[in-house]
């Protein structure tokens, strides 16, 4: 390390303990930039530190990085991560420089295993050299915000281009994954519980996108669907289909809204979430443990020890209610949300409020893309509206064919809605400006007591 | 059963729906099941013929840059029909991309010109064209109000487009701006009418928030296949959602 490194270093070090504990700002975005300001240099010496994982997609991104955080600890790693949700490239470097990094117990090198959006992926490739990608998936998001899905394909692709040497750890069931030339070796990982017998002609349903062959831009067909544009794929034109996989789901066993046994490669595990898209998260991590040599037993400790990692899908005790709080924001979401409350057995009520705030994103058409018209075959019992745009949610609700209950239009009265629910159980989806409102009101209340 | 059915084609649904547009077939089937009439929809998407005489109703939504080249291109195949149809006064509405490649070309945003089927008189050029004088370069977001001169009517969106349409002879625009950007941003025209043919840059689901215009588009519909029946004071009795 050059003397103006260890200065760089030293900066961002003595930046994060003022703004931690003289500020009382928990930021991490100010120390990188001290940093990167002084010296870039500083970015190759992190890149000696530790194996850099880079996890992108739309969504799973943040479940998907704790448990590879989790797993790869499981197998005496040191693992450095960014949890603080802040994952812009300046945060990261922050990050990187202000941790302490002990030797891995298992006397290999130390991983950073990073959350990195979308659009950051090729700056950050650009200042770090990353040893592996990890693809979850790509649906549209807000398009606002991030853009068509090939655009922001594109710009994945450009980061991957950056570290030719890197390994890309990809969903192979996710046809826009197989496009784009680049040269880096793949590791694919898939559903492959579907027995062949079984299989079926299917296309995937009108309101999901990325459905082209990248071959000959023919609508591709499927042998199964595991959900929206994922599964099975394969062109009736020419020989394009999906690739072989390195690490599959080959069981589902058992799913509820709390929790999902699966059989990777034929060794049963189970996580303490509900829905399928979980799943997907859970086998990227183990592509990624067993990539780094971690053993199944070790993978199966780190998924079904520590249930604090699937914090997001939060249950919350209010005046004897089962309150579970589940964040939407696109239209996968949404329908991953749904998959999930049709898998409850006990009738439940839905409380669902909308906001269109930047970070919501600011246009609502995409409630029209999900599908609540599902939850007819489902166990709801009693259905209500909230949020800023409540009158969008309540009108597509009540064209999906359902008698709302009631129309909140205070956050303060969803407390209300939660108190006069007909049933124990309540799911409260919400998108993300309304999910921050309705905890700052159960935090008042003292139903929460940690922040988000 | 009920006793009416109208047969809609989605076109391109699995290509073409970016923003919501099925959105616009649930408001229908909703104010249609009200009158005691069913919606069957069906897609026609890539390599499938288009039969003007088998629809009463045709969508045709916006689909994202890469998607619209493709659909383009296949859509040349479909013009004979589709300018049968909407000659003989066939109900379409067709939002963003779908309403973009019914005029005679457009421009996507990295300057590519992407060749309409030019059944209706308009052209898009893109957000840096010399002739956009107004916002030039970047793109038109955000809510938009239009009131409709002629029925006087107002109409409740989110636009979100580079494009700039220029509406062509012949045509009217479905609203002049009242808020927002519109076609061009620059001559306060929003969308388009010509003949039983909707347009607009409302992001997908227009007529979820606009039933005043869904209950108006169904009523064409169903007095061009049904016209011994009053469609219209039949769906007078009905509510109306607007938001
Ligand atoms: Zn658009």
């Amino acid at each position: 390390m050059s003397v103006k490194s260890q200065l760089a270093k030293f900066t961002a070090k003595s930046s994060h303990f003022l703004l931690r504990n003289i500020l009382k700002r928990g930021g991490t975005s100010l120390p990188g930039k001290l940093a990167v300001k002084i010296d870039p240099e500083v970015l190759q010496t992190i890149e000696k530190e530790f194996d850099l994982v880079i996890v992108t997609g739309t969504n799973g991104k943040t479940l998907t990085t704790a448990l590879i955080t989790r797993v790869l600890r499981a197998g005496g790693y040191t693992v450095v991560t960014n949890p603080s949700g802040s994952n812009m490239v300046q945060g990261i470097v922050g990050t990187l420089l202000t941790t302490k990094v002990k030797p891995s117990p298992n006397g290999k090198k130390p991983v950073a295993v990073l959350e990195v959006d979308e659009a950051n992926v090729l700056s950050l490739a650009k200042a770090i050299e990353p040893k592996y990608f990890v693809l979850t998936n790509l649906f549209r998001d807000q398009l606002d915000r991030y853009g068509e899905i090939y655009s922001t394909y594109d710009k994945i692709i450009a980061g991957i281009n950056q570290a030719p040497n890197a390994t890309v750890i990809t969903n192979a069931d996710s046809p826009i994954f197989a496009r784009g030339s680049y040269s880096n070796q793949r590791i694919y990982y898939g559903f492959d519980n579907v027995k062949e017998a079984d299989f079926k002609d299917l296309k995937a349903p009108t309101n999901t996108d990325g459905i082209l062959s990248p071959t000959d831009n023919s609508v591709l067909h499927y042998d199964f669907i595991t959900y929206a544009n994922l599964g099975r794929y394969f062109s009736t034109t020419d020989g394009f289909k999906r690739p072989k996989l390195d690490y599959a789901v080959t069981a589902l066993n058992e799913l509820t809204p709390k929790s999902s046994a699966f059989d990777l490669d034929g060794t049963s595990y189970k996580i303490a979430i509900g829905g399928l898209y979980n799943i997907y998260n859970a086998l990227a991590a183990y592509a990624v443990g067993r990539t780094f040599d971690v053993s199944p037993a070790d993978i199966k400790k780190a998924f079904e020890e520590d249930k604090q990692v699937f914090g997001r899908q939060e249950s919350l005790n209010v005046d004897s209610k089962d309150v579970t709080i589940l964040l939407i924001k696109n239209p996968v979401g949404t329908n991953s949300v749904i998959d999930m409350m049709e898998t409850e057995k006990d009738p439940f009520t839905l409380i669902t409020l909308l906001n269109a705030n930047y970070a919501d994103g600011i246009d609502t058409s995409w409630i029209w893309d999900a599908e609540f018209e599902r939850l007819h075959d489902s166990r709801l019992a009693s259905l209500s509206t909230g949020g800023e745009r409540y009158k969008d949610i309540t009108v597509r609700l009540k064209m999906a064919g359902f008698d709302l209950d009631g129309t909140y239009q205070k956050t303060e009265d969803i407390l209300k809605a939660i108190d006069q629910a007909p049933t124990k159980k309540i799911y409260l989806a919400a998108t993300y400006t309304a999910m921050l409102q309705i905890r700052a009101v159960l935090k008042n209340h003292g139903y929460i007591q940690e922040e988000y | 059963m009920a006793d009416y059915t109208l047969e809609l084609a989605h076109l391109y649904g699995d290509l073409m729906n970016t923003y919501g547009d099925y959105g616009n077939i649930i408001a229908l089937r909703y104010y249609a099941k009200q009158i005691g009439v069913d919606v069957d929809d069906r897609l026609v998407s890539l390599n499938e013929d288009f039969n003007p005489k088998a629809y009463d109703f045709v969508l045709f939504g916006g689909g994202q840059d890469y998607e619209e080249t493709i659909v383009a291109n296949d859509l040349k195949a479909k013009a004979d029909g589709l300018k049968e149809y909407i000659e003989n006064d066939g109900p379409l509405l067709a939002v963003c991309g779908g309403f973009q490649l019914l005029g005679h070309y457009m421009e996507m945003a990295d300057g590519t010109k992407v060749d309409g089927i030019g059944v209706m008189d308009h052209y898009t050029t893109n957000m840096t064209d010399d002739q956009v004088k107004t916002l030039n370069g970047s793109r038109l977001t955000g809510n938009i109000v239009i009131k409709n001169n002629e029925t006087g009517e107002e109409y409740h969106g989110f636009e979100n487009h580079q494009g700039r349409t220029f509406l062509g002879k012949g045509e009217k625009a479905l609203g002049t701006v009242t808020t927002g950007q519109g076609n061009n941003g620059m001559d306060k025209t929003e969308g388009v009418i010509y003949h039983n043919v909707y347009g607009s840059y409302f992001h997908g689901p227009i007529f979820t928030r606009n039933g005043n215009l869904a209950k108006r588009v169904l009523a064409t519909a169903l007095s061009r296949k049904y016209p011994d029946i009053n469609w219209q004071a039949k769906l007078n009795q009905v509510p109306t959602e607007t938001f």
